[in-house]
């Protein structure tokens, strides 16, 4: 079984059903980018991934082991351990504005790590303790990452202060400090101006070739051939045609791909 | 009778009624501004009956003058069950300070409404994809963005609430109004009446300076 293997997942909004029973699988390493025009179930796909949806159907596996599914009930508790698993980085960044880069980076990983290292059930003073200790180490992670964006100049920024692009990096750097097994990206460049998604597909490429779990729903043809070892193209809610970049950009098999990939070289 | 109508005499009259005035000012907001957060947090429920209840708990208490509900809270307990809940100086005080607590906690409520469903769905769907709980999410991500939202509604209510607390005198408690009255009005001299808003004004201008402040210190980001 692969890595990653997700089993007839479905979700439907109302009358709309959105995902119509989605079976994806990938490896280890592997980065996938998801591609079809809008409304096709992209972002859907990717919230239910992140549980920011609750699927009505399917099943997920990591490592064979059962992640999530559907039928069974999850405490809340259950959820937000499930959640990271996966990372994901947002079209439009959504960082906390009241909060400088490292914090960005370091508040969340700390939070976890408290959690995890059971903080909560130490007596008063040796929780202080305790926490700067955590604190301590988390920061030297929180800057490893930030410097491996790019960002070691920018720290003590706050967001209203960083163009776009740092944004966005400050965003994935806060996705890769939880250390999550796949790392998603919904449309990282659709909210940046044309010369700012340079900066972050570089970033994208170096976490490729760091051996980085990925998957990628974009509009970037050009990088998803470059970056990805599989496409996936989606249309109504069904991925309709998947293989290697050449496969799905030189020679598509379906009709609704071919139509999509022309309707997106007319655009030019 | 004109040791007692000194400028100096009247002076520290006043002063001890604005004390009462200042000391239910402060009280009331100690008791109204995490009180409104609970109610806001109620008129957003999820569970359908409290949001209801809530809301129409704060329909009413907006939509009634304040100085009926002063009547309310004092006389109503004596009248239907037939209890002195405040007796005396302080019992009038208390009453004064328990209605404007509830009337104040409903107009902050929609304050805090209005600043909570106004953060951006996406900084909560950050915190959960974050791992984040939800107190987590609250504290650490939504509540500082809030509270820089509402500064301005929030100083508005504050300033509000330092004259409506001339209020408290239809139930006889001795803040400015009653002291002035009582002492002063009665001997037919009229300059006092003007002196109070020298007070008002005063408390109100330290009040401004101090809300420009707040802004100032939460003005290093943008929401």
């Amino acid at each position: 079984m692969a890595f990653l293997e997700i089993k007839n997942l479905r979700k439907r909004f109302g009358d709309n059903e959105v995902l119509k029973g989605i079976d994806f699988s990938m490896e280890k390493g592997e980065v996938i980018s998801v591609i079809g025009s809008s409304g096709g179930g992209k972002t859907t796909f990717l919230r239910c991934l992140n549980f920011l949806e609750k699927a009505d159907e399917g099943e997920f596996f990591i490592e064979n082991t059962l992640l999530f599914d559907a039928k069974a009930l999850y405490t809340d508790t259950e959820i937000r351990e499930k959640r990271l698993s996966f990372g994901l980085v947002f079209q439009s960044f959504h960082l906390f504005p009241q909060y400088t880069t490292l914090q960005n980076v370091l508040i969340p990983l700390n939070l976890r790590t408290f959690e995890r290292e059971g903080v909560k059930r130490l007596p008063f003073r040796k929780r202080r303790v305790a926490k700067a200790e955590i604190t301590e180490r988390n920061r030297q992670k929180a800057m490893e990452i930030l410097k491996s964006v790019g960002l070691e100049s920018k720290i003590n920024e706050y967001p209203c202060h960083l163009s776009g692009g740092q944004c966005q990096r400050v965003a994935i750097a806060r996705a890769l400090a939880l250390s999550p097994s796949i790392l998603c990206f919904d449309e990282p460049t659709s909210a940046l101006d044309p010369e700012l998604t340079g900066e972050v597909l570089r970033v994208i490429k170096e976490l490729k070739n760091e051996g980085r779990t990925m998957i990628i729903v974009t509009h970037e043809m050009e990088f998803a051939r470059f970056v990805s070892d599989r496409v996936v193209f989606m249309a109504d809610g069904v991925i309709e045609e998947s293989g290697t970049p050449s496969e799905v950009f030189d020679n598509p098999k379906s009709p609704k791909t071919k139509a999509f990939l022309a309707s997106y070289q007319e655009s030019f | 009778m004109e040791s007692y109508m000194s400028f100096s005499y009247i002076t520290l009259l006043l002063l001890e009624g604005f004390g009462k005035t200042f000391l239910l000012f402060f009280l009331t907001l100690f008791f109204s501004l995490p009180l409104g957060l609970v109610v806001s947090f109620g008129s957003m429920s999820k569970i359908k009956p409290l949001q209801y209840v809530t809301r129409i708990f704060v329909w009413i208490i907006r939509g009634t003058p304040l100085m009926l509900q002063l009547f309310v809270v004092f006389y109503v307990p004596g009248i239907l069950f037939d209890v002195q809940l405040f007796n005396g100086v302080n019992g009038r005080f208390t009453a004064a300070l328990v209605a404007f607590v509830i009337n104040y906690a409903c107009y902050f409520s929609e304050i805090y409404r209005g600043g909570i469903e106004g953060i951006p769905h996406g900084q909560y769907e950050a915190g959960q994809v974050l791992g984040m709980t939800k107190p987590e999410i609250f504290f650490r991500v939504i509540l500082m963005q809030v509270v820089k939202r509402i500064l301005a509604p929030i100083s508005n209510e504050v300033i509000t609430l330092v004259k409506d607390t001339s209020l408290a005198r239809v139930i006889a408690v001795a803040e400015i109004f009653y002291q002035n009255e009582n002492y002063i009005l009665s001997k037919g001299v009229v300059w006092p009446l003007f002196y109070i808003g020298v007070f008002f004004l005063i408390f109100v201008g330290g009040l401004t300076l101090l809300f420009n402040y707040l802004e100032k210190k939460l003005s290093y980001y943008r929401v």
